[in-house]
């Protein structure tokens, strides 16, 4: 833990201008009695590519959702400890998690557009947080949303089809179309392109890129190599522990810990 | 995967090596099992069919003579001075009574069937047609002169004889019709006067006395049935899927839910009878309701109903791929918008057709019926007026099925039969209605 904290306080140092997005410390998640992450403390830069990376089941996903508060809505589930978005604890009971999900938008693991037109799939966020005052506006936004998720050549021809009919990765770049519809600063991706072949899942990877102009961006990955391309910071988490987080070149090939080199040489997981 | 090969008896590869096109003594014994469940299948689908085809045999050979009625059909004229003279005499049906019997003489005899009867063997067959006439003229004094045509409803024992129901063995001692009078209608058949036709007062008309099988129809208790199920709708459809959402996405699980789960499931199981009971209880002798009415029927009908709705709808609700509300609440919709916008949708075509279900249970389910006093009520009026449909009483259709299933003249058993066809046709289109609602608004994702 010594090694992490010093880590953390070397980044800033190193990058003075990279501010901190999301500082957790000292986070603890129960599932029951199960004790899914223990004491974790990481900061998230803004304008950075964050990777999570650990075998299945180290916790990484149930992480990455305690930062959108979407553990909320297992009722087992307990988070202690406390995390912050530019300062505000987003655990204090005076934060409404809707809000929170607004400005922390997050991408799943398996493609999930709604089973209605590609259309309203974008605009369903920004009609329910009223971004949009008229309809001009609204296909503005859409529009906006498609062209940044490098989507918008693609279907601007059939905007009224079923969004559901699209391949798997253009499902995907939909629905990251979708989370960035309603202008979020962090954005959440959890295993992005586990589902998608390996076209899709680079067009997807230069999207991720692209999208660290503009906001913090928080991938969980199985994909060692996912990680490497993509993210400038990596964490790597083990047993619920995170057990080194540092710039992603030098987890690569200089990690500290022991458990690091090992899975990341192929030993575990 | 290793430990599984590792596991292997090294025996096995000292075996012969089988051919592919051989079939080895397992595989024959699967291969005759596998057939043997296709027959068994098939035997029992082959079961099932039989006694449908047997049930709507049975129940269309029965039911139809409901919806026809024996008319005794004819022809003839009254001058304007026979009608002066009718309407100056005291008995003045008794002579419109005569005209008709001698017009129907001369038919007769026109066609050389000569039978002898009286003016009481025409009572007998249809009843006072001399009323029925001098009406007719008394309001259509223009038809006087000309040649007028007259469809006489004939007795329902007439119509029994027709349909095979009468014998002369089973009316040796009947007081209603006797053995001559069917020799009158034997000629009356040859000379094409008694005829069927299409009884629509069947379908429109009220409730008869225990004596009239024939004037029985089923309208009035298709209306108490119809009030009955705006009732349950109302009340069921919303407060079962308020029920099943609040349930299924926003109560806590913790023992008290689980407890009102299981209660719930328990209730569907619960026999109609003890709704009935419990209605008579609470709707009648606590609240007051009035007895034998729509309202009351629906009210219990409901409380039969809610469990059916509750736990298809939250079936319907559970079976919306959780990735949904993931979308909706990751997007920064809240846990009500996520089920409105999007769980809610994508379930209602399933809470549709489970609320039909319930409503079409509901529109054939008679035990409760009993308690509340709609079995057995005369439903001989229609309601005054649409709010008075709910208070006023009136019967159901499955109760006036039962209600002329258990009456003593045989004539009602034919109606029974005939309601139980509008019955299932009433089902029938609310099942159909529910298959198209659910393609129509069923999404794929």
């Amino acid at each position: 833990m010594a090694d992490t904290s010093l880590e953390i306080a070397e980044a800033a140092q190193q990058d003075p201008e990279a501010a901190i997005k999301i500082k957790s410390r000292g986070v603890q998640v129960y599932y029951a009695d199960n004790h899914a992450i223990i004491d974790v403390d990481v900061d998230i830069l803004d304008k950075t590519v964050t990777a999570f990376i650990g075998p299945s089941g180290c916790g990484k996903s149930t992480f990455l959702r305690c930062l959108n508060r979407m553990n909320d809505t297992i009722d087992v589930a307990r988070v202690e400890g406390t995390i912050t978005l530019d300062g505000e604890d987003i655990y204090d009971p005076a934060v409404d998690p809707v809000q929170l999900r607004a400005k922390v938008g997050m991408v799943f693991q398996k493609p999930n557009p709604f089973p209605k037109s590609i259309y309203d799939n974008v605009a369903y966020g920004p009609k329910i947080h009223g971004l949009a005052r008229n309809r001009a506006e609204l296909d503005e936004i859409v529009e906006r949303a498609l062209r940044r998720g490098a989507i918008w050549d693609e279907v601007k021809d059939r905007l009224h089809a079923p969004g559901t009919g699209l391949s798997g990765g253009q499902q995907q770049r939909l629905c990251i179309a979708r989370a960035i519809a309603t202008e979020p600063e962090v954005l959440l991706m959890d295993e992005p392109c586990s589902a998608l072949d390996p076209i899709a899942t680079a067009q997807v990877e230069d999207l991720i890129d692209e999208l660290r102009q503009n906001y913090s961006v928080v991938i969980v990955t199985h994909s060692m190599q996912q990680a490497a391309r993509v993210s400038q910071k990596t964490a790597f988490f083990h047993l619920g522990n995170l057990v080194e987080y540092g710039d992603t070149e030098q987890i690569f090939t200089n990690p500290r810990d022991s458990r690091t080199e090992s899975y990341i040489t192929g030993r575990i997981g | 995967m290793t430990d599984i090969s590792a596991g292997v008896p090294p025996t096995a590869t000292t075996e012969p090596k089988t051919s592919l096109v051989a079939s080895d003594a397992r595989t024959r014994r699967r291969n005759a099992a596998e057939k043997r469940f296709r027959a068994y299948g098939m035997v029992a689908i082959g079961v099932g069919l039989f006694f449908l085809i047997v049930l709507a045999v049975s129940i269309v050979r029965s039911g139809l003579p409901a919806f026809t009625e024996t008319v005794l059909s004819v022809e003839f004229t009254v001058s304007e001075e026979q009608f002066e003279d009718a309407e100056s005499q005291i008995l003045k049906t008794a002579v419109y009574e005569a005209i008709f019997v001698n017009a129907l003489n001369e038919q007769l005899q026109a066609k050389n069937l000569d039978v002898a009867f009286d003016a009481a063997a025409i009572g007998r067959l249809v009843g006072k047609p001399g009323a029925t006439i001098r009406t007719f003229f008394r309001e259509n004094g223009d038809q006087l002169g000309q040649p007028v045509n007259f469809d006489l409803t004939a007795a329902s024992r007439v119509d029994g004889y027709i349909n095979g129901r009468v014998t002369r063995d089973t009316l040796v001692d009947s007081r209603f019709l006797q053995g001559s009078d069917l020799d009158l209608v034997d000629a009356l058949i040859e000379a094409g006067i008694v005829k069927e036709r299409f009884n629509w007062n069947f379908l429109t008309g009220t409730d008869s006395g225990v004596d009239n099988p024939g004037g029985a129809g089923i309208g009035a208790s298709v209306i108490g049935s119809f009030f009955m199920m705006l009732v349950v709708l109302v009340l069921s459809l919303p407060i079962g899927v308020a029920a099943s959402i609040y349930l299924e996405e926003f109560a806590p699980k913790n023992r008290f839910t689980d407890l009102i789960e299981v209660n719930i499931s328990n209730l569907a199981a619960v026999p109609s009878i003890v709704f009935g009971i419990l209605g008579l209880a609470v709707f009648i002798q606590f609240m007051h309701l009035p007895q034998s009415a729509p309202l009351v029927g629906g009210l219990v009908l409901t409380l039969m109903t809610l469990p059916t709705i509750i736990i298809s709808t939250r079936a319907s609700l559970k079976a919306v791929p959780p990735s949904i509300r993931d979308a909706a609440l990751g997007v920064g919709a809240s846990k009500m918008q996520a089920v409105f916008h999007h769980v809610l949708p994508l379930a209602a075509p399933g809470i549709l057709t489970g609320t039909i279900i319930g409503l079409a249970q509901a529109l054939g389910e008679t035990a409760p019926l009993l308690l509340i006093g709609m079995v057995g009520y005369v439903a001989r009026e229609y309601p005054e007026a649409f709010l008075s449909g709910f208070v006023e009483p009136n019967s159901a259709m499955p109760a006036q099925i039962y209600t002329w299933a258990s009456r003593a003249d045989a004539g009602f058993y034919e109606k029974a039969w005939g309601g139980i066809i509008v019955l299932l046709i009433f089902l029938l289109a609310m099942n159909i209605i529910a298959v198209l609602l659910r393609r129509r608004f069923e999404r794929r994702w």
